[in-house]
């Protein structure tokens, strides 16, 4: 039984961002020595999110536009406010990016793909990404690999 | 007119190589400031600085010594930082509870080359126009340094309101017409007695680092728009504003865009971010 747990920094660099990770994520497959059975992905942070799609970049685009508007940073003026608006005395600052989490729900905080001969099996079409809905900031992924 | 765009006013607390070096910055961060955001490399303050438009910022220390029993960065931490990056202005610090601290203000800039000084009265618990703190303000107009004042609410840890409003700045800026003041956070809740002085007192800057609820655009709308009408900021205090961020509390993005929203013509967003706080720093930045 494999069972290996890696952390992983990436570093967005803009405000919104998909940064496509499978290839990190087949690396650790790779390197975990597992032949059959899963991974999983997960983002640690509540303002991010994992999910799978095409990987071209107007769908990317698609998919950043189509959250925000969903989901505003700042909501329509004079239409609703976020009750997260205030200041968070346990973060030293005001959490006025409640958008940006209503995003990461939206969107989902984790993606898994099986393993079958050492390989992830996953539609020929599809890409993990890691998704900044707050950045730029270095942010974790821990991968996890379960198996034989 | 440089056409450089400058944060006048950020804090350098989350920034990993110098919590590696200095693990002492991190009870900074956590205790004092209470910021709880993961530390970062010095790439995403850059990235950050990026995402808002901007060229450079300021980072500032501030020396509580007398008051905290510390310092949330020292000036040679400040300068170590500045040597890592050209895109950041070091501001120093001195205690004025301490004898010393104009000698200590000469040193930071003539040998660390540090570009301004950073007092925070509300956190180092004395009131701006204490003759104690006289000789740090002369020797700041000798050095042609500007003064960035925190000024108006503070969240920090033993910070008290009272240091903080405005109307205890002006002897400061009466007995040194020639020291460029900067008054932090639009001195909120005192907005308008803030503009005042900058109104009736050249030397009084104000930055616009101010968020105390509900979102940058709409805190500054308020602030800027409804407490005091845009007009004055516009016509009448045209080279006194300059654009601050006060990160990590807020990110630079957010503050950037928020300014940016108010309304204010295409050249006095010039002179907001970038010419004012050129001509504050001696016209290099």
């Amino acid at each position: 039984m494999i069972v290996k747990l890696q952390k992983i920094e990436v570093q967005s660099r803009k405000d919104m961002e998909m940064i496509d990770i499978t290839d990190q994520i087949e690396r650790v497959v790779a390197e975990s020595g597992l032949k059959n059975g899963v991974v999983l992905v997960m983002t640690t942070h509540t303002s991010s999110g994992l999910l799978v799609t095409e990987g071209i970049e107007c769908l990317e685009r698609d998919v950043l536009a189509h959250l925000e508007r969903l989901a505003p940073k700042d909501p329509p003026e004079g239409t609703y406010h976020y009750w997260h608006n205030r200041y968070l005395d346990y973060d030293g600052r005001l959490g006025f990016n409640a958008g940006d989490h209503l995003k990461s729900i939206l969107g989902g905080v984790n993606c898994f793909f099986p393993v079958e001969n050492g390989t992830l099996v996953r539609g020929s079409r599809q890409r993990a990404y890691f998704v900044e809905y707050d950045g730029p900031l270095a942010r974790t992924v821990f991968i996890q690999v379960l198996g034989e | 007119m440089s056409n450089l765009a400058i944060d006048f006013h950020t804090h350098p607390l989350l920034v990993r190589e110098m919590i590696a070096r200095h693990p002492e910055l991190a009870d900074a961060a956590r205790k004092t400031f209470y910021i709880g955001n993961n530390f970062q490399p010095l790439e995403t303050f850059h990235l950050e600085l990026d995402a808002a438009g901007l060229d450079k910022a300021v980072v500032v220390a501030v020396d509580a010594t007398t008051a905290l029993g510390k310092s949330v960065y020292t000036n040679d931490q400040i300068a170590e930082l500045c040597a890592m990056s050209d895109r950041l202005i070091g501001f120093a610090s001195v205690d004025p509870h301490q004898p010393d601290a104009a000698s200590k203000l000469d040193v930071a800039i003539k040998q660390l080359k540090l570009r301004g000084l950073k007092l925070d009265p509300a956190m180092q618990q004395f009131r701006p126009a204490d003759r104690a703190a006289y000789p740090v303000y002369e020797k700041a107009q000798e050095l042609g340094i500007p003064v960035l004042f925190h000024a108006g609410m503070s969240w920090a840890a033993g910070s008290r309101l009272e240091y903080g409003q405005p109307l205890l700045f002006e002897p400061v800026a009466v007995d040194f017409p020639k020291l460029n003041i900067v008054l932090a956070h639009l001195a909120w809740p005192w907005v308008t007695e803030a503009v005042a002085l900058a109104l009736k007192y050249p030397n009084v800057h104000l930055d616009t680092s101010a968020l105390y609820f509900d979102n940058p655009r709409d805190f500054l709308r308020y602030a800027m728009t409804h407490v005091v009408p845009l007009s004055v900021f516009e016509c009448s205090l045209r080279r006194q504003i300059l654009f601050g961020s006060n990160y990590p509390r807020v990110e630079i993005k957010n503050m950037a865009n928020a300014v940016r929203a108010l309304g204010f013509s295409a050249d006095f967003l010039k002179l907001i971010f970038g010419g004012n706080a050129v001509r504050l720093l001696g016209g290099v930045a």
